[in-house]
């Protein structure tokens, strides 16, 4: 196990080929608990420093997103005053961050709430939308790599290559636009645009904000059909590069599998190559997987601007990117911090899952 | 092979399928009859606070909600006619003006309606001082002495004195507006807040999500780049409304917009591209309901610049743009070609073939560029933001721009940044649009081409002028007189006069005047939009 580092961004990766069993001993988890919090403590704050003044030195005028283009510069003035933008830059940051350890980040310019309300309004909607995707891309992308590497050459590996090409490089905005014109204006299999139709707007009180379990919670199950027709175009949209990457992953390391020894004493013991490859190869990649999903669900959870902005989803992307484009500072921190936050999340769980399914950390 | 062969089957019957299909699926909407659902690009609401509200968006919204003091008539908008307000008079001085509430009005809250409250609604928004403070200070109201100023007499009576005796025509717009609003200020009063500096908000901070006044809706809900919802208001001044309710969902692809209309799930597409809203106008189901709006789209010169300061510079580029192959091409349902600052509508506004004066003509531009001395061209950076048809137009003007030499190097980028550098000065020049408050040349004038101060130091920052650095005596003395003429007719050749040389003379190349189109269903009938508002409450679906 490899403990340290695991509060940056993408160290998941790097620990992929590591496997030492941790100690057992109760003081060494407690100081590495505590080693590993301080380390997300300096990494979000380091985050936040570095987001902070990047943002400062950006050529846009938050004032004017409030005040618009008509108003005198007495206005101007005052608002500037207002939002502190008078005082220097270090003691921005610091009234910032006092604010933020008491858990307040502020106004959101662009909708007058507080940004901690509006997040816990978008980012339901991404986490629904991510969740969504990554189950679809996991429920293709495994046995398209383990299948593609068992047929290593042939057609059939071939064709799964291309159409991980494809997902790579659609641009996600035209496929959007082109499932929607097939699978809801033409066969109208799917919902449009939005999350959920339009009878079902503020039919319920959200409770997690992620519709598909509020609908259910709240026993209306016709709203959670909506929601269902709503979800599985861009999902699976969003889903699809993230299942091309993953069947990617998978394939290679399953040849690796494949080759090894074990695999043909298996085989020529007289098992079956199904039992062969899903009993004795494919657990042996489960560790690497996981990784690979982690690193896969993160970057979903980011929230995809284009994704939203062709489907009309109210998700993280799209605020993170107004907040960006009116030079809100407030939004983008928070939307910054979050993202950290959930990387360092993923990479915890992932870290978890990896002691549960190696046996040799047991 | 095999398979390859299978796949390209089951692709092809798949296809062959979908195309079958559409016909059927489009006939009919299928939203409930006693809701009106508009797909609408919702990103510029900030607030609902008619005191700080300047975006298009909001301002169409909240209209839906609060009753002003007099209307636009419905017909020709720059005429007014009585609204909360029965009648008005002016005294024989044009100082004073008296203001006659209608009698018997409630707030939804059951508060009546005063002209206490309306003199409390027009206090704050110079209080507030946002760019709508604006419209009263033009006037000569001012926010030291707006309670003396404007004032009630009684419940029902509202004074308004002013310093000049401005035309009554020209000075009453400024009631018909979002900041003639008669909010219901009993209601508002417990949700004053403070601001840092210890002053109080006046509700500025509560009304950002909420409304409270007269109306034929009220505010449901606003989720911030999501859904705005309005409900009726059960019992409205004037009348029974038929709508139930009103759905306004952000939807910001164009594409996804018309995907929805045609399928029924939305009864209005408010912003379809060109290529979009031709398709709208060729299909049986939908209809296209077209008005002129009062925005334009200019080309801004900063007179500070060495080349472009020089008026035969200017006149040349003017002939570098196609107005007319625009209007029937790529604008088509953008808008049409207009030249001069008062957009045609307003009161004053050139008649139509006096008001496009140009045409594309590349040896008339030559021909200028060349007394000005710059006959080999000059290289020039333009800005311009994001919005349709911006780029389209720059575009256009570059590549004739090229056939005489001038090069022209295009920046885009977003609003915020566009409106900081124009504030700043910080340009060559730009593309932009701008939408007057009211539907007379006098609201043009005073912002394009009065300069009051065209100091730096000035920052008049709100004056098209003095961010272009525009400033001449006759213009800047033809404007002031103007807006003090009380006879129409004079008032009326004044304009011409100004608009003309405007023309010739000033920073600005106004290319076209933009269309506002409801892209909606069949069955929706009755809405009414005029270049200063859409009201949803007679709308009905058959």
């Amino acid at each position: 196990m490899a403990p340290d580092g695991t509060a940056g961004a993408a160290p998941a990766v790097a620990r992929v080929a590591e496997a030492a069993a941790p100690s057992g001993r109760a003081g060494r988890l407690l100081r590495e608990g505590g080693r590993q919090a301080a380390a997300v403590a300096i990494s979000l704050f380091g985050l936040l420093a570095i987001t902070f003044f990047i943002g400062r030195l950006l050529p846009l005028d938050p004032v004017v997103a409030i005040i618009g283009d008509d108003a005198p510069q007495s206005t101007y003035d005052m608002v500037f005053k207002e939002l502190g933008l008078d005082r220097p830059l270090w003691e921005q940051f610091a009234l910032y961050v006092a604010k933020v350890a008491q858990g307040d980040f502020g106004n959101a310019l662009n909708t007058s709430n507080r940004v901690a309300d509006d997040l816990r309004r978008v980012f339901p909607a991404t986490v629904e939308l991510a969740t969504v995707a990554l189950i679809i891309s996991l429920l293709l992308g495994i046995p398209f790599g383990v299948i593609a590497a068992v047929h290593r050459g042939k057609l059939i590996d071939h064709l799964v290559r291309v159409l991980g090409l494809i997902g790579y490089s659609a641009p996600t905005f035209w496929l959007g636009l082109m499932g929607l014109v097939v699978f809801y204006a033409m066969l109208g299999w799917v919902g449009g645009p939005g999350r959920v139709g339009i009878a079902y707007i503020d039919l319920i009180e959200p409770r997690t904000g992620l519709l598909l379990i509020d609908s259910l919670l709240e026993n209306e199950p016709e709203m959670f059909w909506s929601a269902v027709e709503h979800i599985i175009l861009p999902a699976s949209i969003l889903g699809y590069a993230s299942t091309a990457y993953i069947a990617r992953m998978t394939r290679s390391f399953m040849l690796e599998q494949l080759s090894q020894e074990y695999v043909i004493t298996a085989r020529v013991k007289g098992l079956s190559r199904a039992r062969v490859v899903w009993r004795h190869a494919f657990p042996n990649i489960m560790v690497q997987l996981v990784t690979v999903i982690a690193l896969a669900y993160a970057f979903l959870l980011e929230g995809a601007v284009l994704t939203e902005t062709v489907f009309a989803w109210p998700g993280f992307g799209r605020y993170l990117t107004l907040g960006l484009l009116s030079g809100d500072m407030n939004v983008v921190l928070a939307c910054t911090l979050l993202v950290g936050l959930t990387f360092i999340v993923l990479n915890l769980i992932s870290d978890v899952l990896y002691r549960l399914l190696d046996p040799r950390t047991r | 092979m095999q398979f390859a062969k299978k796949a390209v089957l089951v692709t092809a019957a798949t296809l062959a399928l979908a195309a079958a299909v559409p016909s059927t699926a489009a006939a009919q909407s299928r939203t409930p009859r006693d809701t009106l659902v508009m797909a609408y690009n919702i990103d510029a609401i900030l607030t609902m606070d008619p005191a700080q509200v300047g975006e298009v968006v909001t301002d169409e919204i909240i209209r839906n909600v609060c009753d002003s003091l007099v209307a636009y008539d419905r017909q020709d908008p720059s005429r007014l006619v009585p609204n909360l307000a029965e009648r008005w008079e002016s005294s024989e001085d044009g100082l004073t003006y008296t203001f006659h509430l209608r009698r018997g009005l409630k707030h939804p809250s059951g508060n009546p309606v005063t002209a206490q409250d309306a003199a409390w609604s027009i206090h704050r928004v110079l209080h507030l001082g946002f760019g709508n403070a604006a419209q009263f200070t033009q006037w000569g109201l001012e926010k030291d002495k707006v309670e003396q100023q404007v004032r009630a007499l009684d419940d029902h009576t509202l004074q308004v004195t002013v310093p000049e005796p401005w035309p009554i025509n020209l000075f009453m717009y400024v009631f018909a507006g979002r900041q003639g609003f008669i909010l219901d200020r009993k209601t508002i009063e417990p949700h004053i807040a403070r601001r840092t500096d210890g002053t109080p908000d006046w509700g500025n901070g509560w009304l950002k999500t909420n409304l409270a006044c007269i109306g034929p809706f009220r505010l449901a809900r606003w989720t911030a780049n999501d859904t705005v919802i309005l409900e009726r208001q059960p019992s409205w001044w004037r009348g029974e409304v038929p709508l139930r309710r009103v759905i306004i969902r952000h939807v910001v692809e164009s594409a996804a917009q018309r995907l929805q209309l045609e399928r029924g799930d939305i009864d209005i597409a408010r912003d379809l591209n060109g290529e979009d809203t031709a398709a709208v106008d060729a299909n049986q189901n939908l209809q296209l309901n077209t008005t002129l709006r009062h925005q334009l789209y200019y080309f801004g010169a900063n007179m500070q610049h060495p080349i472009l300061g020089k008026d035969e510079v200017r006149m040349a580029m003017r002939y570098l743009i196609d107005y007319q192959g625009l209007e029937r091409t790529t604008l088509r349902y953008a808008g049409k070609a207009w030249n001069s600052f008062a957009p045609q509508g307003a009161f004053g506004a050139l008649p139509p073939e006096r008001g496009v004066a140009y045409r594309l003509d590349l040896d008339k531009a030559r021909e200028h560029l060349a007394r000005a001395g710059h006959a080999d061209g000059f290289t020039v950076r333009l800005i311009h933001g994001t919005p349709f048809p911006s780029s389209d137009v720059a575009q256009h003007f570059q590549a004739n721009a090229a056939k005489v030499g001038i090069r022209v190097e295009i920046e885009q980028m977003a609003s915020g940044q566009l409106f900081s550098r124009m504030r700043d000065r910080n340009y060559e020049l730009s593309f932009l649009a701008w939408a007057p408050g009211y539907p007379d040349a006098d609201a043009n004038a005073t912002r394009h081409v009065f300069n009051p101060d065209n100091r730096p130091e000035a920052r008049q920052t709100m004056f098209l002028s003095w961010r272009a650095s525009f400033d001449r005596p006759w213009f800047n003395d033809m404007v002031q007189r103007a807006r003090l003429e009380r006879d129409e007719t004079k008032r009326r050749e004044m304009y011409y006069e100004i608009q003309e040389r405007f023309m010739r003379e000033g920073p600005f190349l106004y290319t076209l005047q933009s269309y506002r189109q409801l892209a909606m269903r069949r069955d929706v009938q009755g809405i009414i939009h005029h270049a200063f508002e859409v009201s949803y409450h007679g709308v009905r679906k058959q």
